[in-house]
């Protein structure tokens, strides 16, 4: 109907707009990953100098040297693991007892959910370390993994999810003779998959990046996650300045930063299919 | 519409469980009881002939952390049975945390001394261990780490004010530095060199609220005073410091001022075109012309700061740091023979201070705080080539010498930038008078800190 | 299947109080049991212990002495809590509105069905999101830098005069918002997406025939029909921002003057200090005061329905 050039404008107006967001978005990304190969007192100094000559890898070399890198990955991924399967499993499984059943006290432990969503994690800081201690759990990996697992957000997200899932699906399988947690295995699971698949990167990327709790619950390097590292560099830039040496700490923890997030971004790249259309198709219709 | 109806109710019965709690019966941690205070907290040393086992000592990740790393095997020459875990570590994130914990508490702790009071009832009193050592060390030192009588800290390094000024940008604006004797006398050679140099702002003015307040407490500790005297009482609002921030607010008025946070990147431009000429700070500035200042470096000196009155002293202390030793750490006397090594034995504080593979020249940004090892005719850091040549050591340790004693830091110190260091800036803003800033900030940090401790 | 279903229809009554019956009853039991056990253990638990807290003034060791609704009453006459609530109101209004408008935009443009290079823009947008914050933090201080930073740099050549933007109370709370919403839209963008997902597309069709503009279909059809998606994601960013305390924490530390003191980084402060009952109490106050706000967003979103 309408002729090319009134359809092209539109499009270059939206494209216009989308590049220069993803400009904003990319270029303080950018900016880390290119000022961990410059010298340490260049980032200082110039941070927005251009000069691949100089290009270094001595801040790597002394963020190697100086933080148990190696030791944050393996945490994490520890870490990421268990209370990653804990939640991929359970709130999944939770959000079906909401969605599919009816059942006394069903209001007053959905509003439990509601309440963890709302409760800051800053609020329970003290008493939440004050418990590991009386459990004997200060720097253990249970201190890391349990608090938080079973993510409420997540059985917020998959309640919506399986929500949609049409109930002649699950009496059906019950006229098959399967047992509840068959049709959750067998019935819900299968057809919920790309909403799992979304649930998936998202809790991956919390864990990852979960940084309040970890701080004050690990004070053990032997504990300490990637984010943890993180923060026993950042600590002479963020906090107030009066380390000497702060130009060389920027520049290990640019490089410690680029490390941590390259794996994160890599995943998400390889991934980014399934964890997009996977929320998309999280609102499945019959 | 029936889902949001229930959902409310839903959330209105858990919010009524949690508002019932209180009235439980008492049951949970336990916060009730007592430490043990019977018990005496005043540390002994180890009396064994060779003491052994391990200790874990917590430092800031950085420069300070490779220093001490390979001062250990020094310790080892020496004490060959004791183990040192040395950790990097988020220490203003950790310490506390640790300590109400209890668990995996390290054995010595690298800390701020302006945050050693909030932490003392957590730690050693080392009044015994160090009684050998303490007449010759700083007074100002001994004083930050003093608290109801006790110890609380070994005394690490002593950093007194000195003023860092562009020679050759001064010199060719005819004015000589040397001859700055008093705060009058740099307020003149500012207004001199704003003359020669139109548009410049010859005095940094510190835009940090924390740092701010730190080197308003070197202005202090100067004249002898600080925010509170020993009792932890306020003495703020007092003509010592009416006088210190009357001077701050002068420049601010004459526009003799840079103002910009220490080191960033406006900061460091404006010391690298010849705007910024004088940093009254303490000696840890030295860092920026060996390593930050590529353009300017040679041309900056360190001399005294200025006095407040004629032949008054000509220094005050500003920062510093200190090792603290908490009682739950398992060997914490073995940790005590490790700070005395660093501290006071000559090859401690050698290794410490003079050259090494950090720092070829030596760690030049403190002094010990030790007299016997600031020692201005034995300089134990190299005369450095960023400040011409000058050798920096007799300038800091002379310096040193003349701190005053007098000026305890209290437990809330770091909670007073929320006032004090906020009203300070507020001043700096032209918002606030240096009388509306003593009276205002005198009445919250009582409020909020003091009477609340 | 349509055989099997029929038939289950009729006989599942007929089989009474069986085995299945009784599973299907315990079912949803067992499978919250989990969630429920964590919820007691680590939330509950540590509540009642805050509360209990609250009416003391424990500083983390030695005996704590009950001083009643001491700590609370300070709060509620301190102007600096209620500034830190304000401060958190205004990062609201700078951030929410924001967010939803331009989620709603990106959302629209990515599900055009004709756009190429989505996937690159759906990875771009998604970067911020799994940046550690620690360095974020430093990019912040750098790019806003008053007279270096590349931000001004920029905004100078368009003749902007030079803005303090970590430095002045007026400007570091958008500043603060900014990388807020630079961290967060990208989720919320996806968000949109699957609520965007269940709109038909003939409804566009009708529309495009009936010469509704693009903007005119936007704001009458999508806006509409996107309103619960819309809805949970204010109240999730609702969340967020009044819980917000590891942005100010690692990028201006509550300043300048407190500007950007929130409020759960001004409980922070009480922690840091020791004064672990104030704190306590603060984190109830702030607890009611996260339920409250989110009641009143579902009551609001009820009305509309």
């Amino acid at each position: 109907m309408a002729t090319t050039t009134e359809r092209a404008r539109p499009r270059i107006a939206s494209h216009a707009f989308l590049m220069l967001l993803l400009v904003a978005f990319l270029a303080p990304v950018a900016w880390a990953l290119v000022s961990a190969f410059k010298p340490a007192n260049e980032i200082i100094r110039n941070p927005l100098s251009f000069d691949p000559t100089t290009f270094t890898l001595d801040n790597y070399i002394a963020m190697f040297q100086d933080v148990p890198i190696g030791q944050g990955f393996t945490n994490t991924a520890i870490v990421l693991l268990f209370k990653g399967a804990i939640t991929m499993f359970f709130a999944p499984l939770a959000a079906f007892a909401f969605a599919k059943y009816q059942w006394a006290g069903k209001n007053l432990v959905f509003g439990a959910v509601l309440v963890t969503l709302m409760l800051p994690t800053i609020v329970l800081i003290i008493p939440l370390l004050l418990e590991m201690k009386e459990l004997g759990w200060v720097n253990t990996y249970q201190a890391l993994i349990l608090p938080g697992a079973v993510d409420a957000f997540a059985i917020f997200w998959m309640r919506q999810v399986i929500s949609a899932v049409p109930d002649e699906l699950l009496d059906a399988a019950r006229v098959d003779g399967c047992g509840e947690f068959a049709i959750f295995w067998r019935v819900i699971v299968p057809v919920i998959r790309p909403g799992l698949a979304g649930l998936a990167v998202l809790t991956v990327m919390n864990i990852y990046n979960d940084f309040v709790w970890p701080v004050v619950a690990a004070n053990s390097e032997r504990m300490s996650t990637l984010q943890v590292v993180l923060s026993t560099l950042a600590q002479n830039i963020t906090g107030n300045r009066i380390g000497a040496d702060y130009a060389t700490v920027t520049g290990e923890l640019l490089a410690a930063s680029s490390v941590a997030l390259v794996p994160l971004l890599v995943l998400f790249i390889l991934l980014q299919r399934h964890f997009i259309n996977g929320i998309l198709a999280g609102s499945v219709k019959g | 519409m029936q889902r949001h109806l229930l959902r409310r109710r839903a959330v209105l019965a858990s919010a009524g469980l949690a508002a019932a709690a209180p009235a439980l019966a008492a049951c949970g941690p336990d916060i009730t009881a007592g430490d043990d205070s019977g018990e005496s907290s005043v540390l002994k040393a180890p009396t064994a002939d060779k003491p052994e086992g391990e200790i874990t000592i917590w430092d800031r990740s950085g420069d300070l952390f490779e220093v001490f790393e390979g001062v250990i095997a020094d310790f080892n020459a020496a004490y060959p049975g004791i183990t040192v875990n040395h950790v990097a570590v988020d220490i203003d994130a950790k310490l506390q945390n640790t300590l109400i914990t209890g668990t995996e508490v390290p054995d010595g702790v690298f800390l701020d001394d302006a945050k050693i009071g909030g932490f003392a009832d957590y730690l050693w009193d080392l009044s015994e261990v160090l009684a050998p050592y303490s007449a010759d060390i700083a007074p100002q030192k001994l004083e930050v780490n003093t608290i109801d009588g006790g110890v609380y800290g070994v005394p690490f390094d002593l950093d007194p004010g000195l003023l860092f000024y562009n020679a050759t940008a001064l010199e060719a604006a005819g004015i000589d530095a040397e001859a700055i004797a008093t705060y009058d006398d740099l307020l003149q050679a500012a207004r001199d060199y704003q003359a020669a140099v139109p548009g410049s702002g010859p005095i940094h003015l510190e835009q940090s609220a924390f740092l701010g307040q730190l080197q308003l407490e070197m202005y202090a500790s100067q004249l002898g005073t600080s925010i509170a005297d020993a009792d932890g009482e306020l003495r703020l609002d007092t003509p010592e410091f009416e006088r210190i921030l009357t001077f701050l607010d002068t420049v601010r008025q004459e526009g003799l001022g840079t103002r910009a946070e220490y080191l960033t990147p406006t900061d460091i431009a404006e010391l690298e075109n010849g705007n910024q000429v004088f940093y009254p700070w303490a000696i840890w500035f030295s860092f920026a012309p060996q390593q930050l200042l590529t353009e300017t470096s040679g041309d900056w000196r360190a001399m005294e700061l200025p006095a407040w009155d004629a032949s008054g002293p000509r220094s005050g202390a500003m920062g510093g740091s200190s090792f603290v030793l908490p009682k739950q750490g398992a060997n914490a006397d073995l940790a005590w023979l490790f700070y005395e090594f660093l501290m006071f034995n000559e090859a401690g504080y050698t290794a410490v201070w003079g050259p090494n593979e950090v720092y070829p020249e030596g760690l030049t940004t403190s002094i010990p705080s030790y007299l016997p090892a600031a020692d201005p005719s034995a300089p134990l850091f190299e005369p450095i080539a960023a400040l011409g040549g000058q050798d920096l050591w007799a300038v800091a340790t002379e310096a040193g010498a003349q701190i005053p004693g007098g000026a305890p830091t209290p437990a809330w110190w770091a909670g007073a930038v929320d006032y004090l260091g906020n009203d300070l800036q507020r001043m700096l803003d032209g918002d606030l008078t240096p009388q509306e800033v003593l009276a205002k900030s005198a009445d919250d940090i009582q409020t909020n800190l003091v009477d609340r401790q | 299947m349509t055989a099997t279903a029929a038939r289950t229809g009729a006989a599942r009554p007929r089989r009474g109080i069986g085995g299945p019956r009784m599973r299907r009853r315990l079912a949803p039991y067992l499978f919250v049991l989990p969630f429920v056990a964590v919820f007691l253990a680590f939330s509950v638990y540590p509540l009642y212990f805050t509360a209990r807290l609250s009416f003391t003034d424990w500083r983390g060791t030695g005996a704590a002495t009950w001083v009643g609704w001491d700590n609370y009453t300070y709060l509620l006459t301190n102007p600096s809590f209620w500034g830190s609530l304000g401060n958190s109101a205004v990062l609201w209004l700078l951030i929410v509105p924001v967010q939803m408008a331009l989620g709603v935009l990106v959302a629209v443009l990515l599900n055009s069905a004709k756009l190429k290079l989505r996937g690159l823009y759906r990875v771009a947008f998604i970067v911020p999101f799994v940046t550690p914050l620690v360095a974020v933090a430093q990019i912040w201080v750098v790019l806003f830098d008053q007279r270096y930073g590349a931000v001004n740099a920029l905004l100078g050549a368009f003749g902007a005069p030079e803005v303090g933007w970590l430095t002045t109370s007026a400007w570091a709370k958008p500043t603060l918002a900014l990388l807020f919403l630079w961290k967060t839209t990208g989720f919320i963008v996806i968000i949109l997406l699957s609520g965007l997902q269940s709109i038909n597309g003939s409804i566009y069709e009708a529309a495009d025939l009936d010469g509704a503009s693009k903007f005119r279909q936007l704001w009458s059809i999508t806006v509409p029909l996107l309103r619960r998606t819309i809805g949970f994601a204010v109240v999730l960013q609702t969340l967020a921002v009044f819980q917000m305390f590891a942005e100010p924490f690692v990028v201006t530390q509550g300043g300048p003057y407190n500007s950007t003191t929130t409020a759960g980084y001004y409980l922070y402060n009480h922690i840091t200090r020791a004064d672990l009952g104030t704190g306590a109490a603060n984190s109830f106050l702030l607890v009611v005061l996260v339920m409250a706000l989110s009641l009143l967003f579902v009551r609001l979103l009820r009305a509309k329905d």
